[in-house]
């Protein structure tokens, strides 16, 4: 035992599995036989991040020995047709490049496809004859990973034709049953609550898992690191020091021909309700008493219990909506959201909110968290800014000189890392000062690049890890959170006629407004 | 080697490397070079091997924002080179400084006093030890004393099982600082391959029967080191280099056969009295087939080798941080094997 009663030992740590040679092995093999069942198949999430992502697990070693995938869509096509559209997706998006001999040929052996609707319980008793093929055949023990990549409207129908045929988890009878389900979960709170009755009379909430591939990311996941891993901000992480909290998810693409979803959707249950949520839960949470799970998510859910209700008469004063008109983007003409495919020309979703939110516990009275995200704005950039109070007592700086607020700034993308805004004593025989920054960046400061959240999240997933997955009392808080505002938007127009913002602008005037009247600004894009 | 400035000449070179900040700072890139988060101090005493080395601590210092202090002991002109360069990538751009000495004629303390002057303080400082000797050599204690992480290849060189005894006593000597050996790392695929063998329940039972080892290698470091892990998983006591004993009291023979290329695994085959568990590399070196044969036979299966490339090997290692506790473990293993 050392001095710091840590102990130093060369025992071996204990095995996770029955196989002692498993112990504190430095590859990170999902040991676990499995079928993945991707639901939506065809879709373009399967064939952009999906299905590229389980080859690229491949290549890296990491799916378990045995292991099965099945595509289950609408479209008719036969094993071989798919697994040709597998080819094609993995050539085109994979970022380990084309599928190449002799892992491919390893590979398609695994694939198959099931064809069929949502609603036909003959097809789901077809995937359940391929499933039971593959236990036989390829040895995936009874393990299956559903992955429900669809429109969140079939999710309920899914999974209660699972059951009807027999494919719960506790219908196997042997291995593991597991579904992830895309966000976002409902589309209120009612409509969450619905889908979690049905989700969960079939699978216990340890065999769920909701997917927000932005806790797949590395800079999400360095938000737990730089806040515990280091000595230096937790002293300084609270209402005594901090002015105020941004987080901004902007984005300058459209709708990307999703206009049809976007329609019933709009950016506060798109954006906020999710990602957001999640940025603004990990910023402001306790220290969790361990790195488990459930430790993570139970401080997610207990901070996202303290967010003040917003009044329904308070929703105008803390919120600001938007939608976007025709304007240009990296200097290209872009139509405005009205004139987007498959979007009422009348449409009034909106394509922007931001939101204040309060959080009512000790560390964070009184400290507002704005929170922004748009769609056609200026520039992509996902960040969340730590505004700290200003000086007590301005000792330095000649007349004229403006002493700027201390920012942390985490960025999530494009740019991956952190920055410190501190000032400086400009060189010179004058005492003036000026604003500085210190500049972390993950490309610079380890020069890895890391794979893209979905590999990461499927992998997980398949091993049982759901430390990076929303339980189901945080999506409720979240839905809960954002109800008055939905209820408020749904039924009255907005204040100012949509579209009340250009393409590539910095997103419209009120957002702005809600913080000039608190004497703030939103940091630049 | 021969620069504008001499290796005796310290201030000399610090002088370069501001020159070379500035100018970089003032070209096109115009950018502020003060980020490196490494030292990175590499010795070569080989001249067979300098180009080799040479070209991946380059590479590796070029892509990790860096000082490479670059000790080239094969060169005895006393000349010193310094360079600036940096490398864009989507959305950051890597610093790295680079300074190569030629220090064939510097004894320990100088090198100690000079690589303590070019040092970056406060920051991790790797040394990646490429000469056959290692705690017999007196720059090596020298140059060792000023790292946090400590690389080397124990393979290839002719003088294996020598190295791995040194590793071990290197264990017990420097507590505080990391080691990582090059072929260690290597073993990961083979590790995780002879593992599946046994993820299966049904098969599991058959590690506590297994009576003979035999691995065939280019080079005696990764026989060793998996018997080693093997040993030290399963708590098998080496009895003698062929023989372990296990916790029950059943005799292992292990057989080493020198086969293939240096630096890689052919073939690993463990064998209880009525199965056999095989897994060898093809002859493209691509692909492992692992096959189970006896009562509980399984169809044969294909693993892909991921070759990993040694500047790869070295990344992971920086990053890595402290000691691997299982490396610890079957060094020690094999350690007792080499007694």
């Amino acid at each position: 035992m050392s001095d710091h009663g840590l102990t130093t030992t060369l025992e071996r740590p204990a095995p996770t599995k029955a196989n002692p040679l498993r112990a504190g092995l430095a590859t990170d093999r999902i040991t676990d036989p499995c079928t993945i069942v991707f639901f939506g198949a065809s879709g373009d999430l399967a064939k952009r991040m999906l299905l590229p992502a389980m080859y690229n697990l491949r290549v890296s070693d990491v799916l378990p020995t045995n292991f099965g995938i099945i595509g289950f869509s609408r479209s008719e096509r036969s094993n071989d047709d798919y697994r040709a559209d597998v080819k094609r997706a993995i050539d085109e998006f994979s970022r380990t490049g084309e599928a190449r001999d002799p892992l491919w040929s390893d590979f398609a052996k695994r694939v198959s496809y099931i064809s069929g609707s949502f609603d036909d319980v003959e097809a789901f008793k077809r995937l359940k004859t391929q499933l039971e093929e593959n236990d036989e055949q390829l040895g995936t023990a009874g393990n299956r990973l559903y992955y429900l990549s669809t429109p969140p409207t079939v999710f309920a129908t899914i999974v209660q034709q699972l059951q009807a045929v027999g494919l719960g988890p506790k219908d196997v009878g042997r291995g593991w049953s597991r579904v992830v389900v895309e966000k976002p979960f409902g589309t209120d709170l009612e409509s969450a609550r619905e889908l979690q009755a049905v989700v969960s009379r079939v699978f216990d909430e340890g065999s769920v898992y909701r997917i927000d591939h932005y806790l797949g990311k590395e800079p999400v996941q360095d938000i737990m690191a730089l806040r515990f891993a280091n000595v230096i901000f937790e002293p300084i992480w609270n209402r005594r020091y901090i002015d105020s909290v941004q987080i901004t998810a902007a984005e300058t693409l459209g709708v990307e021909g999703r206009g049809g979803y976007y329609e019933s959707a709009g950016a506060l249950r798109d954006m906020i309700q999710n990602h957001v949520m999640n940025l603004l839960a990990l910023v402001s949470m306790e220290p969790p008493v361990s790195a488990s799970a459930d430790s993570i998510r139970d401080e997610k859910f207990k901070v996202l219990s303290a967010l003040r209700p917003i009044p329904p008469d308070a929703v105008d004063k803390v919120t600001a909506r938007g939608q976007y008109g025709p304007g240009l983007i990296a200097g290209q003409p872009v139509v405005g959201y009205r004139e987007e495919p498959g979007v009422d020309p009348n449409s009034n979703t909106e394509t922007y909110a931001a939101v204040k939110f309060l959080i009512d516990n000790w560390r964070w009275a009184g400290v507002p968290f704005y929170v922004r995200s748009g769609k056609r704005l200026s520039r992509k950039n996902s960040e969340i800014a730590i505004r700290f109070l200003q000086l007590p007592h301005r000792l330095f700086g000649e007349t004229g000189d403006q002493i700027d607020h201390n920012t942390l700034v985490m960025k999530i993308q494009p740019e991956e890392g952190v920055s410190i805004r501190f000032n400086a004593k400009v060189p010179g025989p004058k005492m003036h000062i000026r604003s500085v920054s210190m500049d972390f960046n993950y490309g610079s400061g380890f020069g890895v690049t890391t794979a893209p959240a979905y590999e990461r999240l499927i992998a997980d997933a398949m091993r049982g890890d759901a430390t990076l997955f929303t339980r189901w009392d945080a999506v409720q808080r979240a839905w809960q959170a954002i109800s008055p505002i939905l209820d408020r938007w749904t039924s009255n127009p907005p204040i100012e006629e949509f579209p009340n913002y250009l393409a590539g602008s910095q997103g419209p005037l009120s957002a702005d407004s809600m913080l000039v009247a608190e004497g703030r600004s939103w940091r630049k894009l | 080697m021969s620069g504008p400035v001499s290796v005796t000449h310290l201030d000399g070179i610090l002088a370069e490397l501001q020159r070379a900040r500035v100018a970089l700072s003032s070209g096109e890139i115009g950018i502020a070079p003060s980020v490196a988060t490494l030292n990175f101090i590499v010795f070569i005493d080989d001249p067979a091997r300098r180009d080799w080395v040479r070209e991946r601590a380059l590479l590796v210092a070029e892509k990790h924002p860096s000082r490479l202090i670059l000790l080239d002991a094969c060169d005895a002109s006393g000349g010193a080179n310094v360079r600036i360069s940096a490398r864009q990538t989507t959305g950051s751009t890597v610093v790295s400084e680079r300074v190569e000495l030629a220090v064939g004629g510097l004894d320990a303390e100088a090198l100690t006093s000079l690589t303590q002057e070019l040092s970056v303080h406060d920051i991790p400082t790797v040394l990646w030890w490429t000469a056959t000797k290692l705690l017999e050599s007196r720059r090596f204690c020298a140059l060792i004393a000023q790292a946090n992480h400590f690389l080397v290849d124990s393979s290839g060189a002719d003088r294996d099982e020598a190295v791995l005894r040194e590793l071990a006593q290197f264990l017990q000597r420097y507590d505080g600082i990391s080691l990582h050996d090059l072929a260690w790392m290597r073993l990961a695929p083979w590790q995780d391959m002879i593992a599946q063998f046994f993820d299966e329940p049904a098969l599991s039972d058959e590690l506590r029967a297994i009576t003979s080892l035999e691995i065939a290698s280019g080079s005696a470091a990764e026989a060793l080191y998996l018997a080693g892990w093997l040993a030290s998983a399963l708590s098998w006591r080496a009895e003698s280099p062929y023989s372990f004993r296990t916790n029950i009291g059943r005799h292992v023979t292990f057989t080493r056969a020198h086969e293939g290329e240096r630096r890689r695994v052919v073939r690993v085959t463990l064998a209880t009295d009525v199965s056999r568990f095989v897994a060898e590399l093809s002859a493209d070196d691509h692909v492992v087939g692992l096959s189970v044969e006896g009562p509980k036979a399984r169809a044969p299966w294909f693993v892909p080798l991921q070759n990993v490339e040694n500047t790869t090997l070295i990344e992971r290692a920086i990053l890595a941080g402290a000691t691997d506790e299982i490396f610890k473990t079957a060094l020690q293993a094999t350690r007792d094997l080499l007694t």
